[in-house]
């Protein structure tokens, strides 16, 4: 299965006209947004800004954030099971419009889940340069939802909105040469016999909450009953995948899915022939203990079993629940002689290392972690701030103080975090 | 000793008597059963408890 | 500068182990490897008294010499105590960090000791202090002086301090966030490579071995036997009388059950937020069993329930408030003579 990556390079995002690529200029109209998005069953009516790195912004709650791509005919479809028929997505090409994101905004703040601002855009200062969101110039989307829509209605609007927005955009670069391509392709694997094959296991949900009705996840399934599956590492960046609507399931957007930061590293060192890539298996924290003793072992053999892998890195999505079923995922992992790394959060909430880690297993003893409850900012007050209603605004106006894993993209669980817990 | 129905991390930290308890939200009840077995089911946890305190091996 | 310098009996130059029971001596100026010390503070620092102890002496009589120690302390007016390096030896350890800790905690002057990483003393002391790594090798007392005094000069200046290994220090277990070149993903990568081709890596994070808890000897006779009931679900009175936190809680209460033969659903409430509370508010004898102990008591089958029940929150607790907390516990235990617990857990 192979995919190319045609890059369309992103310098500025403009209200023009129409929807058109000026060089590096993205170029849009307010109104065709505006009828795009109507068209969603639950929306009212929607506002759009522009937002651009280094402005003195803010910007949340953030529902989502998602990169301007859309498939060029030919290829697996965009978004397959969401806006289309859930055909294998990752071959053909994929124009992709690098520097800009489409992000949306929450109508309401999550409270408890994630403390009340919810996730929060930072787009200059200290917090900002701890995210790669604040490098990207990002179409903003405030939708108002119809009133008294249920919420898995008003989280499906906000899903589909955002979506089908984002291709149309990218689908201005069609026929345009991009500046670069990237292919991804694993069939040369078989000139790789000596490089160690190393595998993926990425968590996709967590079963500590049930998705919302017709939550679309995986291939548009909510995960329910699901067992770890394989999956091509281009599924992964091309479609098959979006997060959950649940804040509580934070570091994930995805913006990291189409840009996964550990699919794009071992593709890397596959291509330099460091090592084997050897696939990728998609996992769920489990609701209970029995479930947990099933998927961690699904996953383990599929590992051992179907890829044949020597070694593994796996990440989570959440927080202690999924950290238990990391750990016992590279335990089984271990057991079965395949080496593994796993990336956890500090789960610590007194900053001391004997509470951080909730396992002490001795072979699970390479392990990526990025902190996340250690480190908190005084985010200032800014000269702009967008929000869906004049009381988020006020909330989002700061100064206040904020944990640096509400600031998007600062504490991400896909791989992209550059924090690093060190122990004093 | 300890009654607790979360025996990993128990085990974890090391504690020495350990019995396993009849669930998180009632570790020596039962909701399910009538007064009066819920009471011996509860009996026969103590008296498991009881006798954890008295021997001297693990 | 003035420091106050704490030895054992043999780095003091006493003697050997035969003089181990050595009480407290009082020097002034500075002695033994305390005149190294001396030189490396720099030469506006003096060592102006030197308690040299036997390490007996010192385990023996620990409340005693904390209190005469803290005393010379403060006559000496000392804006630095420095105790060791003890090395392996596990007596002078635990001497010095019971020594550091309360001149720190009482003086609040910067504190600094030097042991082993295995010491007893280090185990134990080693989240609270700095205390250089000074390994077990004596022969290398320059080099660990070198970075006592390094790092005391630090304390002093009340300047940033490093990371353990930059500093010499044993790690402390407090986690702080840095930003790093490289993101999770090429660490996760990196890591796993190393690890598949048997190089060396560095963990980012270390799982806490939880020291094994000895365990004490069986109770002899049941029926003499003196029981307490504790939980950590947290019930309590209703009114949660010494608000006890649902979460993270740092007190806990004892609760008085006298004269009565089961918990009662209205006298209570629960106050931890990690369970589903509405068995136990049905009927709170289902996390604190006091009807059956009752029972078993008015039978002979136990001599005696004590007159009230322990109650905390475990939830999302760190070790640094339930370790305190069940040492307290324990004391109390141990004051009333209970001979043994029984302690029920959500």
């Amino acid at each position: 299965m192979q995919l190319t990556l045609a890059i369309h390079p992103i310098t500025e995002i403009r209200f023009g006209e129409n929807t058109r690529l000026d060089g590096t200029v993205l170029v849009t109209a307010k109104d065709e947004l505006y009828r795009l998005a109507s068209q969603v069953p639950g929306i009212e009516s929607v506002d759009f800004e522009i937002v651009c790195p280094g402005e003195s912004c803010r910007a949340g709650p953030i529902f989502d954030i998602v990169e301007p791509r859309a498939k060029a005919p030919g290829g697996s479809p965009d978004w397959p099971g969401i806006l289309g028929a859930p055909q294998t997505a990752g071959s053909g090409t994929t124009h992709v419009l690098n520097g800009a994101a489409v992000t949306l905004l929450r109508e309401e703040s999550p409270g408890e889940s994630r403390g009340v601002t919810g996730f929060v855009l930072e787009m200059s200062g200290e917090a900002a340069s701890a995210s790669h969101y604040a490098q990207l110039n990002h179409l903003i989307i405030i939708p108002h939802s119809k009133p008294s829509l249920p919420v898995h209605a008003q989280q499906k609007a906000y899903r589909l909105a955002q979506l089908q927005i984002a291709v149309h955009l990218a689908r201005a670069a069609l026929d345009t040469t991009p500046e670069l391509t990237q292919q991804f392709d694993l069939s040369a694997a078989e000139n790789l016999t000596a490089s160690p094959r190393v595998a993926y296991v990425g968590q996709i949900f967590s079963r500590q909450r049930k998705p919302e009705a017709d939550e679309p996840i995986l291939y548009g399934t909510d995960t329910e009953g699901m067992l770890p599956t394989l999956l091509h590492p281009n599924e992964w960046l091309d479609g098959a995948l979006v997060p959950s609507y649940h804040t509580s399931l934070g570091g994930a957007e995805t913006y990291f899915y189409q840009n996964h930061p550990v699919i794009a590293e071992l593709y890397r060192r596959h291509q330099a022939r460091e090592l084997n890539f050897a696939g990728t298996v998609a996992t769920i924290a489990s609701a209970d203990n029995l479930d947990r003793e099933r998927n961690t072992r699904f996953a383990a053999h599929l590992v051992k079993w179907a890829l044949k892998a020597d070694a593994a890195v796996l990440t989570k999505f959440g927080g202690g629940v999924p950290h238990t079923d990391l750990a016992e995922t590279a335990r089984l992992l271990e057991c079965n002689g395949i080496k593994t790394a796993v990336q956890v959060t500090d789960l610590a909430r007194d900053r001391r290392v004997e509470s951080a880690l909730l396992f002490n297993f001795p072979v699970v003893n390479a392990i990526v972690c990025i902190g996340g409850n250690s480190t908190q900012w005084k985010l200032p007050a800014v000269e702009r701030v967008i929000a869906a209603n004049s009381a988020l605004a006020e909330l989002l106006a700061g100064p206040f103080e904020i944990d640096s894993h509400n600031v998007i993209g600062v504490a991400n669980q896909q791989g992209a975090s550059r924090l690093r817990s060190m122990v004093y | 000793m300890q009654i607790t129905s979360a025996m990993p991390i128990a085990e974890m930290v090391g504690a020495n008597r350990l019995v396993l308890g009849n669930g998180i939200v009632h570790v020596v009840g039962d909701a399910k059963v009538s007064v009066d077995e819920e009471k011996g089911i509860r009996r026969q946890l103590v008296q498991k408890a009881l006798k954890a305190l008295q021997r001297d091996d693990d | 500068m003035r420091a106050v310098h704490y030895l054992n009996q043999f780095f003091g130059g006493l003697g050997g182990e035969e003089k181990a029971g050595a009480p407290l001596e009082v020097h002034t100026g500075a002695a033994g490897p305390g005149k190294l010390l001396e030189q490396l503070l720099g030469s506006n620092a003096e060592i102006v008294t030197t308690l040299i102890c036997g390490d007996n002496y010192a385990v023996e009589n620990q409340q005693s010499i904390v209190s005469a120690v803290l005393e010379k302390v403060r006559e000496a007016n000392a804006d630095l105590f420095v105790a060791g390096p003890c090395f392996q030896s596990g007596r002078y350890g635990m001497a010095a960090g019971s020594l550091c800790s309360a001149v720190q905690a009482k003086l609040g002057i910067p504190v600094i000791a030097g042991m082993a990483q295995e010491n007893p003393g280090a185990d134990l002391y080693r989240d609270t202090l700095f205390i250089i790594d000074s390994g077990d090798n004596a022969a290398k007392m320059r080099d660990v002086m070198n970075r006592m005094a390094t790092l005391a000069k630090k304390l002093l200046a009340k300047e940033a301090v490093g990371l353990p290994k930059e500093e010499g220090y044993i790690p402390r277990g407090l986690i702080r966030d840095h930003f790093v070149e490289k993101t999770a993903a090429e660490r996760l990568v990196e890591m796993v490579l190393a690890k598949v081709k048997d190089e060396p890596f560095e963990s980012e994070m270390i799982p806490t071995a939880f020291a094994p808890v000895p365990m004490p000897p069986g109770v002899k006779d049941l029926q003499k036997a003196k029981l307490m009931l504790i939980t950590d679900g947290g019930l309590v009175p209703k009114g949660n009388p010494d608000r006890i936190q649902s979460s993270a809680a740092t007190r806990w209460g004892s609760y008085t059950i006298k004269d009565r033969a089961d918990l009662r659903s209205e006298d209570y409430e629960i106050s931890h937020g990690g369970y589903d509370p509405q068995f136990v508010r049905q009927d709170p004898n289902r996390l604190v069993p006091l009807d059956v102990m009752r029972e078993l008591e008015q039978e002979g089958v136990i001599g005696e329930l004590y007159d009230e029940f322990i109650s905390t929150s475990g939830l999302a607790n760190p070790l640094s408030n339930t370790r305190r907390m069940g040492r307290e516990m324990a004391e109390k235990a141990k004051r009333l003579g209970i001979d043994a617990i029984i302690l029920t857990s959500t």
